[in-house]
């Protein structure tokens, strides 16, 4: 009996997993020519799995009830949350996928299986109550990331993208590890639930030193600075459809382990992870906003973006509170519909031939050819820059009032501070794009499916997204709450 | 019986030598590969010495869970690298400056 | 007495031969001694009663995992003079970090402290049963309490398998298949020809 129920709790990781495994044996047998076919039913699922996780997020689902396998897996509502928000990303980035690689005849039936499996592991990493189930969970996301990046493996950049992920990846994969096995040790169980109880009260010094490995070990998966090299190579050299994968799906994923982490696991040491989330959080937004300044490549600048907003974020976790892990999961939904906005407007510059545009000064005067793509472009820098007519705004305005509220009054003026500074080279590629001499270079056709997935996020980050902060904010705090549930 | 500290010592060590060897062979990714595993090799000691000296299962299951992953792991980092070396000609990664780093 | 003498055995070969890996000019020596540290750490293992982990780290890192890396070092032709270039510059920095960060850990850990560590205290729900052998534990262990995660291990395993052959597999145009169902489907009658050339003609096919 508590084994069905536990079954019935991971329906989502079940229902991608089976799905998985069909759409295997459907590339075997079809072949690359099936792939499209196979997209469409790999999106089928992800849709069901999230009609399979949303329950849990309408209930406010939290305590004992939500345990499967022995405490192993925690299926609340703040998985629910984090689950829908990446289904939502690996759908867009499949549906994304076949234009682009069709064009360089590189489509291969296996991309939506691999996606389908990585999105199964980002699932098990935020349900995750034990380290063990993380680990599982993580791995089976990377693997299949590692894959992805190098997946145009006739690209020299592509192929250089996967080496250096994997590399990067794999280091830092030893050091969670570490981390992992020494708070094992000190702790004398892998169960967050276990590791809280045991570390209450005084910290022993090999616990205090697996807490700081495995947060530089979720720091490199959250591409927070100073771990945050690997970013703008990857983003640049994985294929387009990947890094609107990378720079949604797993960010999400890595985030909420995070919180789950630091919350549920070492939540009775607050004092001993709040500045180091500090420190990361501020370094990271100065990192983003420097480093930005000089690139010429667009998908590197969003990189860097990438590495700014996640500061912002973690300034939501420095607060340690519920409010603030509910502003957290707020920009965490705006973000996801940015970045995502942001790259399939990146798909969507072509030349005359079909040849991605990726360069800043290739874009020049885009305005005069394609007014309507322009216009998203220039909502979303607006947007990840934080002017308030658009709904990123909200996000970072809930994360700093979370900050204030906790008493944290400098850390909100240096972000807020940092933030203009970073606003400038958002506004860099609305100059380019409005006020200078037309460069006529970006303007071939985009597919339908980029242009109606474009439109949709550039609703949801328009004025009018302020419609649902009320509905997305009573989401929010309902998976804050179940984060923090005690009992 | 030999104390914890001894093996806690040794696994210290080796994880160290692993992330020397990374910082050391920064061109060479076969050994960069080699390293890591090094480094899970340590992990692996820490989790079973860990898991005996508790009396306690989990961290056996545990270096079970991390050895799968690394076999898995080593093969997609050496198909990576097939495919990197069969567009180069090199495995050398400070070579790679496609992209500004 | 000779437990202590074979850890300090195994102890110190594998940390050598873990310098090794990391020190030696030739790829293939170090792979080589890769097995070697695995070997010795297996038998730090077995001296805590974990024989099962052990035997599982000299059957997959010595039977899979080094023969990979000997299969690719060897399949590539790498100019390894080349890759040892930044080698001699970056050793006395790298070596000076490694210290520092050993002794950090090492002190941190407290480990030579007096009275030795502080492990926490587990909860008893994976306890081995008494009397059982470790292969049976740990048997009963994975396939009831972490039968969800040894499934996702699966998943792992089959996500590696997918990536590797999707990224290294390569449709080749110059060779030719084997299509079985040609094969099956041939009779007799249409594989041998009987012909009777004249003296001296030949046969024309």
């Amino acid at each position: 009996m508590e084994f069905q129920a536990s079954l019935a709790l991971v329906a989502p990781e079940l229902v991608l997993s089976l799905s998985g495994l069909a759409l295997l044996l459907a590339a075997a047998w079809g072949g690359d020519k099936a792939s499209r076919l196979i997209s469409i039913l790999a999106v089928a699922a992800l849709v069901g799995a999230g009609f399979l996780a949303a329950p849990a997020l309408c209930n406010g689902a939290s305590g004992p009830d939500t345990l499967a396998f022995g405490g192993q897996v925690k299926v609340d509502a703040f998985a629910a949350f984090a689950k829908l928000l990446i289904y939502l990303a690996a759908a867009a980035s499949l549906i994304v996928a076949p234009a682009f690689f069709e064009r360089v005849k590189a489509m291969r039936a296996e991309y939506p299986v691999l996606v389908l499996f990585a999105a199964m592991g980002m699932g098990i990493m935020v349900s995750a109550a034990d380290l063990v189930t993380l680990y599982i969970g993580l791995e089976l996301n990377s693997l299949a990331a590692y894959v992805l990046a190098a997946f145009l493996r006739t690209d020299e950049r592509s192929a250089e993208a996967g080496l250096k992920y994997f590399v990067l990846g794999a280091l830092a994969s030893g050091f969670l590890l570490y981390g992992m096995s020494l708070t094992y040790g000190f702790a004398g169980t892998t169960s967050f639930a276990g590791i809280h109880a045991a570390l209450a009260g005084d910290m022993s010094k090999g616990a205090l030193f697996g807490l700081v490995f495995v947060l530089s070990g979720l720091a490199f998966k959250i591409s927070a600075a100073p771990f945050h090299m690997w970013t703008p190579d990857v983003y640049e050299g994985a294929p387009t459809p990947v890094t609107t994968f990378f720079a949604s799906a797993p960010k999400v994923a890595a985030m909420a382990l995070t919180m789950r982490v630091v919350v549920d696991a070492f939540g009775a040491q607050v004092q001993a992870w709040q500045q180091i989330v500090m420190i990361v959080a501020l370094v990271s937004i100065v990192v983003g906003a420097l480093g930005a300044i000089g690139q010429d490549n667009i998908k590197r600048l969003m990189a860097y973006s990438s590495i700014n907003n996640v500061g912002f974020i973690l300034i939501g976790l420095a607060a340690a509170t519920q409010q603030g892990a509910s502003a957290m999961l707020v920009y965490l939904a705006i973000y996801v519909a940015m970045t995502i906005g942001g790259f399939v407007a990146i798909l969507m510059l072509k030349d005359a031939n079909g040849e991605p545009v990726e360069q800043i000064a290739q874009i020049a005067g885009l305005s005069s050819h394609r007014k309507v793509l322009a216009v998203c472009l220039a909502m979303i820098m607006f947007s990840l820059a934080g002017i308030p007519p658009l709904f990123g705004f909200w996000g970072k305005f809930l994360v700093f009032q979370a900050a204030v509220q906790a008493g944290m009054v400098p850390l909100a003026a240096i972000g807020i501070a940092a933030s203009v500074i970073g606003a400038f080279y958002y506004l860099k590629v609305v100059k380019v794009m409005y006020f200078d001499e037309p460069a006529n270079v970006a303007v071939g056709k985009s597919d339908w499916a980029h242009q109606a997935l474009l439109a949709i996020c550039a609703i949801f980050i328009s004025p009018l997204g302020y419609l649902l902060t009320g509905w997305l904010g009573g989401m929010a705090d309902k998976a804050a709450a179940a984060l923090y549930f005690v009992g | 019986m030999i104390g914890i500290e001894h093996y806690v010592v040794v696994s210290a060590i080796l994880f160290v030598l692993g992330v020397l060897g990374i910082f050391l062979n920064r061109k060479n990714v076969i050994v960069i590969l080699m390293a890591i595993e090094l480094i899970l090799l340590a992990v692996n000691i820490n989790l079973v010495a860990f898991s005996a000296f508790l009396g306690d299962l989990t961290g056996q299951i545990f270096a079970m869970f991390v050895l799968t992953v690394a076999a898995g792991e080593a093969a997609i980092g050496l198909a990576i690298l097939v495919i990197y070396f069969r567009g180069r000609g090199t495995i050398a990664v400070e070579d790679a400056n496609r992209m500004k780093g | 007495m000779i437990q202590t003498l074979a850890f300090y055995i195994f102890a110190s070969l594998v940390i050598a031969s873990a310098v090794m890996v990391i020190m030696s000019r030739n790829p293939v020596h170090s792979v080589l001694w890769l097995i070697v540290a695995f070997f010795n750490a297996a038998g730090l293992m077995v001296l805590v009663g974990a024989e099962f982990i052990a035997m599982l780290l000299v059957i997959v890192y010595v039977g899979a995992v080094a023969v990979l890396f000997l299969f690719v070092v060897m399949m590539l032709d790498i100019d390894f003079a080349e890759l040892r270039a930044g080698f001699v510059k970056n050793f006395p920095l790298g070596l000076a970090i490694a210290l520092v960060l050993l002794a950090e850990m090492v002190m941190g850990l407290g480990a030579y402290k007096a009275g030795g560590m502080q492990l926490g205290t587990p909860d008893g729900t994976a306890a081995a049963a008494v009397g059982a052998s470790n292969i049976k534990a740990i048997g009963a262990l994975l396939y009831s309490k972490y039968l969800f995660l040894f499934e996702s291990a699966g998943i792992i395993l089959l996500v590696a398998m997918i990536g590797a052959i999707v990224l290294t597999h390569r449709q080749r145009g110059d060779t030719r298949g084997q299509v079985i169902s040609r094969q099956v489907a041939r009779r007799p009658e249409e594989a041998t020809v009987n012909t009777q050339p004249e003296v001296g003609k030949g046969v024309q096919l």
